[in-house]
């Protein structure tokens, strides 16, 4: 029954157009492709998709209940398997409205904020080395009667620049101390600050053919255009093989299943059939691991699908003069070799509702080097410490209504998207040097597309 | 927990895109219906949560100094008074509460109980900012409702200890600094939120348009609509299991969800008393959408009626009275979805 009102809705989409108006580029507005939704306010990143089938809708609810459930200390008689050390006791403690986490504002809470921690070499299977004692994550918050692994404290440096046209600006760069650690932390740890993403339209990412993103890749700049575009291939646990990599802020991960029982694992301490062992374990706080798994499979299932399944809401104004203008500049300048407009998603292997989708995702989904501003000096399989995974521009705009904020890039640093453009380097310089030099109408015409996506 | 919600806000995007030059509409200005829904609603609402909180701390305090069968009787009353307010915010629970992250330390569940008896257990200084240190599943409402209710909610005076006094006093003293955050972050001699509402459409607010933020308003009446209905009732409901159950040491869940529902009648008719405003939200319906008005409170009242008279606790109704939890839920998904396929769709036309 749903099905055929989907059917109709779709089809008045697609006929229907005002008789005296120019009709809609339908293919510049519905970003997620037939999975969009319209919604300006702060609900926006917390829909289903919008061509989900009555069966599926209804896991998407379980789902849902799972990703907002918040986790507590073993044993209990419900939401069992909290830390013993852990960042935050639920999915949704990061991901607010399923949006991006604000660079927190104090020390003692840092919502979204977590570091990945390695040592100087590979694992077994070419990923980061585990710092002794401490794994791949620095867990700031324990359970009762444990500690966290350690405290984090925050500086800032304003560093100013300006552009062509004589206006100033000042970039805010963050410093980050550690103490109280609960044993000391080796001296030669690499420490990598990451901010939780929003996590709607990850289904359709999934659901692009390997082909189709390797289309984009040259990782040694064979056509000479100053941009490399490198796949990462990353530890399949289930494949027990290297595939490409699409998630996380390096391209980490090789699917939402994998990503979600790591979040599950390292950010609350959850034990899952994937990864069984609890992110303590060989460290002296470890629990003993009586109850692992502390989730089933079908829990895994049910919030890995709600990441898949979420729906991505309909860019905004595109036929304002000024927004069209903005999105000219944007590929005038090069923003669009890395965030690259267009996809069309492949067949997914479990779910219809995800494939042959046209998308408008401005990714590649490929690292590039951003320069060594942003660099985190810490290697991640085949990215190197200035190589960032291109993020997903899709929503951006809707930031500000949902999460309250418009705090950008990996580790948030950036306060609005001017300042996000300018933190840009490595290949992305020449374009940073171009945003530069516009004029303030044209920037403001840029920043003005950026916010209507 | 948006069931129907993709449907309609699909066929929003037809409305959206469909006619988008609003030159050929005339110009309508609802900051009216805004600026009443925020000062009348939204931050009285707050400014009562946080005083029923500090009530509920006096109370606390009072049954500290004097323990006593009715000065127990007394806080747990004042919990319940407490909690109606905030119900009643749940038909909007977007900006501050939100983006401030101050909905865990209101509101979490399930309580961490195996953390809180060690911190009982531990020799540590209980006093507020102690509790405000921890994770929210060690404060809030139901952290109180479980020390002052029980596990089984039959709680005797003489299983409270000086400990479990200290740390409902410095719970209750965190709840104090939430609900005063909560409602100095909206109103306008705070960080002033609230303008965002009423002052929609301008440079000034993160809402682009007034009708954006009326989709906020209506969006947040679907939103604890559907969580009504096919959460906090259909959870417990139908996989029989009272765990679930969010209220259920207080047995104050009917109330809870009744108080849902107000809140979706308060932000609609636009006050706190049941009066309709004359700048409520119901107004732009205008007359020609009389019925659609009428049907609207009916079901508002229909649903509160119909919770209201589930016999016994929610919890026993679980299992001894499950046409009346079907009924109502019934009745609460009927308003949901008119909420959801005929007020919105037309707000949508603005």
């Amino acid at each position: 029954m749903m099905r055929i009102f989907y059917a109709v809705a779709i089809g008045l989409l697609c006929f229907f157009s005002c008789a005296d108006e120019d009709p809609i580029n339908l293919e510049k507005v519905l970003a997620g492709g037939s999975t969009s939704v319209f919604a300006e306010f702060s609900n926006a990143f917390q829909f289903p998709a919008a061509n989900l089938s009555p069966i599926e809708l209804q896991n998407h609810r379980r789902g849902d209940v799972a990703f907002e459930s918040s986790f507590v200390t073993a044993p209990s008689q419900i939401n069992a398997g909290l830390g013993p050390i852990f960042n935050q006791n639920s999915c949704v403690s990061c991901h607010g409205k399923n949006g991006r986490s604000p660079f927190p504002d104090s020390e003692n809470d840092l919502l979204g904020l977590l570091f990945r921690v390695s040592i100087p070499g590979i694992n077994i299977h070419g990923g980061p080395k585990p710092v002794p004692g401490f794994g791949g994550q620095l867990q700031t918050k324990a359970v009762f009667g444990k500690k966290s692994e350690v405290s984090v404290k925050m500086n800032f440096i304003e560093i100013p620049g300006s552009f062509s046209d004589g206006e100033a600006y000042s970039l805010r760069k963050p410093i980050f101390n550690f103490d109280n650690a609960y044993i000391p932390l080796p001296g030669d740890v690499m420490i990598s600050p990451r901010i939780a993403p929003p996590v709607f339209g990850l289904g359709l990412l999934e659901a692009i053919s390997v082909e189709d993103i390797l289309k984009h890749a040259d990782p040694i700049d064979l056509d000479k255009d100053g941009i490399s575009g490198k796949p990462n291939y990353c530890w399949d646990e289930l494949s027990q093989s290297l595939q490409l990599g699409r998630f996380g802020w390096k391209a980490g991960q090789p699917n939402l299943l994998q990503q979600t029982a790591a979040a599950y694992l390292d950010d609350i301490g959850v034990t899952s059939p994937l990864f069984f062992e609890e992110s303590s374990k060989h460290q002296i706080q470890y629990d003993g691991g009586m109850d692992d798994p502390e989730i089933n499979n079908e829990l895994l299932s049910l919030t890995t699908f709600y990441t898949q399944s979420l729906a991505v809401p309909v860019a905004r104004n595109q036929d304002d003069p000024e927004v069209l203008s903005g999105s000219k500049i944007f590929d005038k300048i090069a923003c669009g070799k890395c965030h690259v407009r267009n996809f069309k998603t492949g067949t997914h292997r479990e779910f219809a509702f995800l494939s042959n989708q046209h998308i408008l995702a401005f990714t590649d989904l490929l690292l590039h080097d951003m320069g060594d501003s942003l660099s985190d000096h810490r290697p991640e399989f085949e990215a190197q410490g200035n190589e960032w995974r291109t993020p997903p521009l899709w929503g951006i705009g809707l930031t500000k209504i949902v999460n309250g904020h418009s705090n950008f890039l990996h580790d948030g640093r950036a306060r609005n998207f001017q300042e996000a453009i300018l933190w840009h380097g490595g290949e992305a310089n020449q374009s940073v040097l171009n945003y530069k030099n516009l004029s303030k109408k044209e920037r403001t015409a840029l920043l003005k597309f950026l916010n209507s996506l | 927990m948006k069931y129907l919600k993709s449907i309609f806000v699909l066929l929003s995007i037809f409305n959206f895109i469909s006619c988008s030059k609003d030159s050929i509409k005339p110009a309508v200005d609802y900051s009216d219906v805004l600026s009443n829904s925020t000062n009348q609603v939204i931050i009285n609402t707050y400014k009562d949560l946080n005083d029923k909180s500090k009530l509920l701390l006096i109370a606390i305090d009072q049954l500290k100094s004097n323990t006593s069968t009715g000065n127990l009787e007394l806080a747990r009353l004042a919990w319940r008074n407490s909690r109606i307010p905030w119900e009643q915010s749940e038909g909007f629970l977007f900006g501050p509460v939100d983006q401030q992250g101050i909905d865990p330390s209101i509101d979490s569940w399930p309580v961490n109980v195996v953390d809180l008896d060690a911190v009982m257990a531990s020799p540590d200084v209980l006093n507020k900012t102690y509790v405000d240190a921890l994770e929210g599943t060690l404060k809030g409402f139901h952290t109180i409702e479980y020390l002052l209710f029980g596990e089984n909610g039959n709680k005797q005076l003489a299983e409270f200890n000086t400990r479990q006094f200290e740390y409902l006093s410095a719970c209750t003293q965190s709840l104090n600094g939430s609900t005063q955050q909560l409602f100095d972050a909206w109103r306008t001699e705070g960080q002033n939120f609230g303008k965002n509402l009423i002052e929609a459409g301008k440079v000034s607010s993160i809402y682009p348009s007034q009708k954006s933020a009326l989709q906020e308003l209506v969006d947040g009446m679907i939103t604890i609509a559907d969580e009504v209905a096919n959460g906090k009732i259909n959870d417990p409901f139908v996989q029989s299991d009272i765990l679930k159950e969010e209220s259920r040491f207080s047995a104050n869940s009917k109330a809870d969800f009744a108080d849902n529902i107000r809140s979706i009648k308060n932000i609609y008719l636009g006050s706190l008393d049941g009066s309709g405003s004359i700048a409520g939200f119901y107004t732009l319906l205008h007359q020609s959408k009389v019925s659609l008005h009428q049907k609207i409170v009916n079901q508002i009242e229909a649903a509160i009626a119909a919770i209201e008279s589930i016999p016994g606790t929610f919890t026993t109704a679980i299992t001894l009275n499950r046409p009346a939890i079907q009924f109502s839920q019934d009745q609460v998904r009927a308003l949901q979805l008119t909420l959801e396929s005929e007020l919105k769709p037309f707000i949508d036309t603005f």
